[in-house]
C-alpha cells in the first residue's frame, strides 16, 4: 500500500511540474527524465543480473536513430514512430543478446562494448543512410493519432516522457517482482546452482538483455524527436560509462534509485558546468567514493536507513520482494 | 529397468582418468551410497552425470533416456537434483526465498515465469513444506549466508528436495558438521528417505552415516568401480579394506 | 607506384603501430592476469604517460630521459591507485566494482590532465638522432619508426625473459595462477599486486611517450586507445602475454591494411574480428578465462 500512495503522489508531482517551472528549465527535466528511464533499464541488466554492460550506448543510440529515420521518411503519427523503434531496436538487439550471453564477467562488458562501438562504426559506413558525421538534422514531430497535436508542444512532450517513465517502471517493476525476476536474482547470487535447478539460465540472461536494450532505445527513441536531430554523438561510447555511474550512484537493484540517479546527474552536470570547469572530476571522484563507500548507491542509503527506522533488528525484508533486492 | 545407468562412464583430463570405466545401476527407490578415497573421482562421477563435465566416453542413463552430454538445466529438468561439495546457495536471499526459486523450477509451462501471484503462491507453499520437513522453518526470514554451516548444508537439501525429484545426489550431505549436527542431518535424512518413493545417491566419507542409510554401496577407487553390493559384502571386500589402507571400524 | 616497396614499407609501418600498442596491451594483460581487473584507466595512463614524456622532454631537452621519466611517474600514480582503492577491493569479490573504480579513474585523469596542461594538443618533437628517412625499395621510410620496431621487439622480449627466466617473474606467474597458494607460502601477494600494476601502468606510459612524437600529446588519445587496447587482449587472450603480442600484431596490421583498402570498413573489421573470436573462443586466442 505505501507503493500506491508513493506512486500516486509521484504521478500528481509530475504533472505539476510544468506548472512551476520556466520553460528552459522544462527541457532539462525532460532531457533528464529520459536519463531517468535510461539508467533504469541498464539497472535491469547491472542491478538484478550483475551483468556489466560497458555498451549500454548501442540501445540509445539505436532507439534514437531508428525513430529519427522513422519521422523523416514515412508518414506517422508520433507515438506510433516512437513504439516502432523500440521494436526494431529490441530485434537488432536479439542477436547482440545472443552473442554477449555466451561469455560472462569481463567478456560479456568487452562484447557489449564491441557492439556499441560497431554501431558506431556503422553509422560513418553508411553515411548515404545516417548521415554520418553531421547526423539527421530536423526529425518532425506529427500529430499523433486521432489529430492529438499534443507533443508538438514542449509540454505536451514532458507529458508524453513522464508517461513512458511511469509506465516502463510499472513494466519492469512487475517484472523483476515476477517469478522471472525470482531467477534473475537467483543467476545474480549463484549462476551454476541456478542452472543445476534446472533453468536455462542463458535463455533468461538473453531475454533480460533485449528487454533492458528494449527500454533503453525507448529513452532514445523519446530524445531525437525531442531534439529535433539524431547524430554519432548518440553513440559515443562515453555514454554507456556516465549511464553506468548513474545507476550505481543511485542504488544499483532498486529501478527507482537509477531513475533519481539519472535524473540528479543531469541536473547536477547542467547547474555545475556552468559554474565550474572541474565537473567531471568532481563525478569521477563521487562515483568512486560510491563505489568504495556506499555501493548501494543513494537510494540503497535510503531504503536501509528507512527500514533501520521502521522495523527493529532481526526482521526479514519485505516479504513482496520477491528480487531480494531489499534484503 | 535401473533409474540411472552408468555405462563405461569415463572422464579424462588429459592425461589424468578421474572417472575410469564405470559401470553402475540404480534402482527405483534405492539408497546407493557412493564412497572411496580422497580423490577416487566421486564427485566427477557426480559433475559427469548431471550434466557438469561431458563424458569422454561411455553414457548415463536416466529412466531409459540417455542424459549424457545434456546441458546442466536440462538434466535437472528431467528429475534429478543434486547438492555439492561446497555449499551452493543464494548468499543474499532469505532460506524461503531460496528454496522458493528450487520449488519454482518445477512449474510447467512457457509462460509460467511470467506469471504472477498464483505462481509465487505456490512455490511459496512447496517451499514452505520443504523448510518443514529440513526442520528449518524458523529460519525461514534469515538469509543464507546467515545460517551456520549445518544449517546451510541442509538448506541445499531441502531446495533439492523442493525440486520434487525423482533421483536426489548429495554430494558429501554431512561435510564440515559436528556430531550432532551429523546426527541431526542422517535422522533428517532417514525420516525423508522412509517415506519411500525417492530414489538417492549419496556420496559420503563418514562411514557411520554410510551404514545407517544406504542399502548398497559403490566403492570408487583411482576413478574405478572396486565394489559394488550390500554394506556387508563391501565391509568383507579385501580390495576396498586395503584401498582404505586398514579397512572399517 | 612500386608495389613491392609499398607492401613493404607498409608491413614495417604496421610493425611499428604494433609495437606501440604491444606497450599498452601487455600491461594490460599483465595486469588482469594478477589480479583479474581489466584496468579501465589504461588509456589514460598512457595518456598520462604522453604529457609526463612532453614536460620531460620540453624541461631537458632529452628524449631518453622522458623514456625514463614518464613511466616513473605514471608507475607511481598507478600503484598509488591501487595501494588507496583498489587493494580494498579484493575482499568484496565482486569484479564489477574493480569496472567501474577504474573507470572513475580514467574520468579523473583525463580531468586532471586537461587542467594540468591545458585543452591544446602537446607537440613532441622527434629526437634528433631519430630524424630522417631510410629508403627502402624506393619507398620513404621513417628511421623513428625502426627505432619503435626495435624498441619493441627488445621490449617484447625482455619481458618475455623476465617473466620466464627471473624469480621476480616466476612469482608473478604464481599468482596469477594461484595467489592463495603464493600468499600461504610466505610471500607478500599484496606487494607482487601492486608492483605489477605500477608495472603495468609503465609500459602503457612508455607507449604514450613513443607515442607523442607521431600524433603528438592531446586529449582523448586515451579514449581512442583504450578500446583498441580491449580488443587486442580480447583476441590475444586476457591474461595471455603471448597474446597480447599477436593481439598487437593482429589489430595493427588488420588497422594499417585495413586504411588503405576498405577506408570505410577498417574500424568495423576489427570489431567483427573480435566479435568473431570471442564467439568461437569466449576466452580469446589464448586466454586465461574459464
Amino acid at each position: 500500500m505505501r507503493f500506491a500512495y508513493g506512486l500516486a503522489i509521484a504521478v500528481v508531482g509530475a504533472c505539476l511540474v510544468p506548472l512551476v517551472s520556466p520553460n528552459y528549465m522544462l527541457t532539462i527535466i525532460i532531457e533528464a527524465l529520459i536519463w531517468g528511464i535510461f539508467a533504469m533499464s541498464l539497472d535491469l541488466l547491472v542491478g538484478y543480473t550483475r551483468l556489466y554492460s560497458f555498451g549500454h550506448v548501442a540501445a540509445y543510440g539505436l532507439g534514437a536513430y531508428s525513430s529519427a529515420l522513422l519521422l523523416l521518411h514515412f508518414h506517422m503519427p508520433l507515438p506510433f514512430a516512437i513504439i516502432l523503434a523500440v521494436v526494431i531496436s529490441s530485434l537488432i538487439a536479439t542477436p547482440i543478446a545472443w552473442v554477449c550471453t555466451r561469455t560472462h564477467g569481463v567478456s560479456f562488458a568487452m562484447l557489449t562494448l564491441a557492439f556499441a562501438q560497431l554501431g558506431y562504426a556503422m553509422l560513418y559506413r553508411f553515411k548515404e543512410f545516417t548521415g554520418g558525421s553531421n547526423g539527421l538534422a530536423g526529425i518532425p514531430r506529427p500529430a499523433g493519432p486521432f489529430g492529438i497535436e499534443l507533443f508538438q508542444h514542449k509540454v505536451g512532450y514532458f507529458y508524453l516522457v513522464v508517461f513512458c517513465l511511469f509506465g516502463s517502471y510499472l513494466l519492469c517493476r512487475s517484472l523483476v517482482n515476477s517469478p522471472f525476476g525470482s531467477v534473475l536474482a537467483g543467476i545474480r547470487e549463484n549462476e551454476a546452482k541456478t542452472r543445476a535447478l534446472g533453468y536455462n539460465t542463458r535463455a533468461y540472461k538473453r531475454a533480460i538483455v533485449i528487454a533492458s536494450y528494449g527500454f533503453g532505445s525507448l529513452a532514445g527513441a523519446l530524445y531525437a524527436p525531442f531534439a529535433g536531430f539524431a547524430s554519432p554523438e548518440l553513440f559515443f561510447w562515453l555514454i554507456s560509462g556516465k549511464v553506468l555511474i548513474m545507476v550505481i550512484v543511485g542504488g544499483a537493484g532498486t529501478l527507482i534509485g537509477p531513475i533519481i540517479g539519472g535524473i540528479f546527474f543531469i541536473f547536477l552536470e547542467n547547474q555545475l558546468a556552468e559554474i565550474t570547469d572541474l565537473w567531471p572530476l568532481i563525478f569521477g571522484s563521487v562515483f568512486i567514493a560510491f563505489v568504495m563507500l556506499a555501493p548501494q548507491g543513494i537510494w540503497g542509503l535510503v531504503t536501509s536507513t528507512l527500514n533501520r527506522r521502521r522495523a527493529p533488528a532481526g526482521a526479514g525484508p519485505d516479504p513482496e520482494d520477491v528480487s531480494g533486492a531489499s534484503a | 529397468m535401473p533409474l540411472l545407468e552408468c555405462i563405461r562412464l569415463t572422464r579424462r583430463f588429459g592425461a589424468l582418468i578421474a572417472v575410469d570405466n564405470v559401470n553402475m545401476a540404480v534402482e527405483p527407490g534405492e539408497i546407493r551410497a557412493v564412497i572411496g578415497p580422497n580423490g577416487a573421482g566421486k564427485s566427477t562421477l557426480f559433475n559427469v552425470i548431471t550434466g557438469v563435465l561431458k563424458p569422454t566416453d561411455g553414457e548415463a542413463f536416466f529412466n531409459g533416456e540417455r542424459i549424457s552430454g545434456l546441458p546442466v538445466h536440462e538434466v535437472a529438468q528431467r528429475g534429478i537434483a543434486r547438492t555439492f561439495q561446497l555449499t551452493h546457495l543464494f548468499p543474499q536471499l532469505t532460506a524461503r526465498e531460496n528454496v522458493r526459486i528450487a520449488a519454482q523450477a518445477r512449474l510447467e509451462g512457457r509462460w509460467a515465469m511470467l506469471g504472477g501471484g498464483k505462481v509465487l503462491a505456490q512455490s511459496r507453499r512447496r517451499a514452505d513444506e520443504a523448510l518443514e520437513q529440513l526442520r528449518l522453518t524458523r529460519f525461514s526470514d534469515t538469509p543464507a549466508r546467515n545460517l551456520s554451516h549445518g544449517d546451510q548444508r541442509l538448506l541445499e537439501v531441502a531446495m533439492a528436495v523442493a525440486q520434487a525429484p525423482i533421483l536426489l545426489m548429495l554430494d558429501e550431505p554431512t561435510q564440515g558438521l559436528s556430531i550432532e549436527e551429523t546426527e541431526r542431518a542422517v535422522d533428517i535424512l532417514r525420516q525423508m528417505l522412509a517415506g519411500g518413493g525417492l530414489t538417492v545417491i549419496l556420496v559420503e566419507h563418514d562411514m557411520e552415516v554410510v551404514f545407517k542409510l544406504a542399502e548398497k554401496i559403490t566403492v570408487l577407487h583411482r576413478g574405478q568401480v572396486i565394489a559394488d553390493g550390500t554394506p556387508d559384502e563391501v565391509k568383507a571386500d579385501a580390495q576396498v579394506q586395503s584401498a582404505y589402507l586398514g579397512g572399517f571400524e | 607506384m612500386n608495389f613491392a616497396g609499398f607492401l613493404l614499407t607498409q608491413c614495417l609501418n604496421a610493425l611499428s603501430q604494433a609495437s606501440i600498442l604491444f606497450f599498452i596491451a601487455s600491461g594490460l594483460t599483465l595486469i588482469f592476469g594478477i589480479m583479474r581487473i581489466v584496468n579501465f584507466a589504461h588509456g589514460a595512463l598512457f595518456m598520462l604517460g604522453a604529457y609526463a614524456g612532453y614536460t620531460a622532454v620540453t624541461v631537458t631537452g632529452s628524449f631518453t630521459l622522458a623514456l625514463v621519466f614518464a613511466p616513473l611517474v605514471t608507475g607511481l600514480v598507478g600503484m598509488a591507485f591501487e595501494r588507496a582503492f583498489l587493494s580494498r577491493l579484493y575482499v568484496r569479490g565482486d569484479g564489477g566494482a574493480y569496472l567501474m573504480v577504474t573507470f572513475g579513474l580514467a574520468v579523473i585523469m583525463g580531468e586532471a590532465i586537461r587542467l594540468i596542461w591545458g585543452p591544446q594538443p602537446q607537440g613532441v618533437p622527434t629526437p634528433d638522432m631519430l630524424r630522417g628517412v631510410v629508403f627502402l625499395l624506393n619507398q620513404p621510410f621513417p628511421y623513428y619508426r625502426f627505432f619503435l620496431i626495435a624498441i619493441g621487439a627488445a621490449a617484447a622480449i625482455g619481458l618475455w625473459q623476465f617473466l620466464e627466466r627471473t624469480r621476480a617473474g616466476l612469482l608473478i606467474r604464481a599468482v596469477s595462477q594461484n595467489a592463495e597458494m603464493v600468499h600461504a607460502l610466505g610471500t607478500n601477494v599484496e606487494y607482487v599486486r601492486t608492483g605489477v600494476f605500477g608495472l603495468g601502468c609503465a609500459m602503457a606510459a612508455i607507449g604514450g611517450v613513443l607515442a607523442a612524437p607521431l600524433v603528438t600529446a592531446y586529449l582523448g588519445m586515451g579514449s581512442n586507445v583504450i578500446i583498441d587496447a580491449f580488443v587486442i587482449v580480447i583476441i590475444g587472450g586476457m591474461g595471455s602475454f603471448l597474446g597480447s603480442i599477436i593481439g598487437s600484431l593482429l589489430v595493427a596490421f588488420v588497422q594499417v591494411f585495413g586504411a588503405y583498402y576498405f577506408p570505410n570498413l577498417a574500424l568495423a573489421i576489427m570489431y567483427l574480428l573480435m566479435l568473431l573470436i570471442l564467439v568461437v573462443r569466449p576466452g580469446g586466442l589464448l586466454g586465461k578465462e574459464e
